[in-house]
């Protein structure tokens, strides 16, 4: 009798550390959110995003942004002003109208097939948004929105 | 009458002249990398951002950095978490990190000139919210057209009330960290 509850015992104490253990290891290793494979918290024009943080900043993070880093998953649309390198050899394009103070800067995923588009293109991307537009004045212009993992919708 | 008029287009072009050098000697970069690395017995941390804007003022020496927080990318989606809670830099309240500062040896580097300087830059810099007078080296590459901006700065967490008394990141992470900073200006 002693020896069986003693074998039960030690088998639940085993089972209990291997599950404690994987989801300890599981917690640890767990993957980035999937930006593309999430659906979008909000949908509209890349004008739009940019003159809410205009008009109030403070307002605007507290919508946006999240305070793990997962922040909302925003589809825009606009016009393409600039297409660029950055410094990890990603391609990011800006989306802003002429005469307009900031735009939405997006950095694309290295799978999206950014070949077919160009300057003037009226395009749609899916990406979180990292921070907001302002103007700043030790920089003395206007920062635009960022938002990265992008892909192209259409 | 003739007289005022042609003083006038002379003030005139002279302002507007003054206002597009101005202009000139200003540059912009939004082309540039952030890295931190945290380096203790148990683990060594990385993280990387790309989003870097930057301003160089060639003439007065001015430099500014803005660093969007939330860009910081890392290995584990765990840390990347933490990185940007409540508990570390609060990224929701604090978006952006900023240094601005000034160049102080700006008669030594000659921004026409290809060739690589050694700067002292002097400033502040602003991490979650706390602002710090710092003093670094930076090397400037010129290469044509092109101005490259390099700064490796360590920064103490607990300057920037950043600070673990116990747990796990109190011994996973660095007391002191050491962040590279690029800017291509072109």
């Amino acid at each position: 009798m002693k020896k069986k509850v003693i074998k039960w015992g030690f088998i639940l104490l085993i089972s209990g550390l291997a599950i404690g253990g994987s989801v300890v290891l599981y917690m640890f290793n767990q993957p980035h959110r999937d930006v593309q494979a999430s659906t979008a918290d909000y949908e509209m024009e890349a004008k739009q995003l940019v003159n809410e943080y205009l008009a109030d900043a403070q307002i605007s993070n507290d919508k946006y942004l999240d305070e793990e880093g997962e922040s909302k998953i925003i589809v825009v649309t606009g016009t393409i002003s600039e297409i660029s390198t950055d410094l990890n050899s990603q391609k990011v394009i800006l989306l802003k109208n002429e005469g307009e103070d900031a735009g939405v800067s997006c950095t694309l995923l290295p799978i999206t097939n950014s070949e077919k588009i160009a300057v003037g293109d009226i395009v749609t991307i899916k990406g979180v948004i990292r921070s907001g537009a302002g103007y700043d004045e030790d920089l003395g212009l206007f920062e635009d929105v960022i938002m990265e993992k992008c892909d192209l919708i259409h | 009458m003739k007289k005022t008029i042609l003083s006038l287009a002379v003030a005139g072009i002279l302002v507007l002249s003054s206002a597009f050098s101005t202009l000139e000697n200003k540059l912009v970069s939004k082309s540039g990398h952030v890295n931190f690395f945290s380096h203790t017995a148990v683990e060594d941390i990385s993280a990387d951002n790309y989003k870097l804007v930057s301003t160089l003022e060639t003439e007065t020496g001015e430099i500014v950095f803005s660093v969007p927080m939330q860009s910081f990318e890392f290995e584990k989606a765990l840390m990347q978490k933490h990185f940007n809670s409540k508990k570390f830099l609060d990224t929701k309240t604090f978006p952006k990190s900023k240094f601005t500062g000034n160049i102080t040896n700006l008669n030594e580097i000659d921004f026409s000139a290809d060739g690589t300087y050694t700067a002292n830059v002097s400033g502040e810099l602003t991490i979650h919210g706390v602002t710090k007078a710092i003093a670094e080296s930076a090397t400037i590459t010129v290469e044509g057209a092109k101005v490259i901006v390099d700064v490796e700065l360590s920064i103490t967490l607990a300057d920037y009330n950043i600070a673990f008394k116990k747990g796990k990141p109190s011994t996973n992470i660095a007391k002191t960290i050491d962040a590279k900073v690029k800017a291509e200006f072109k």
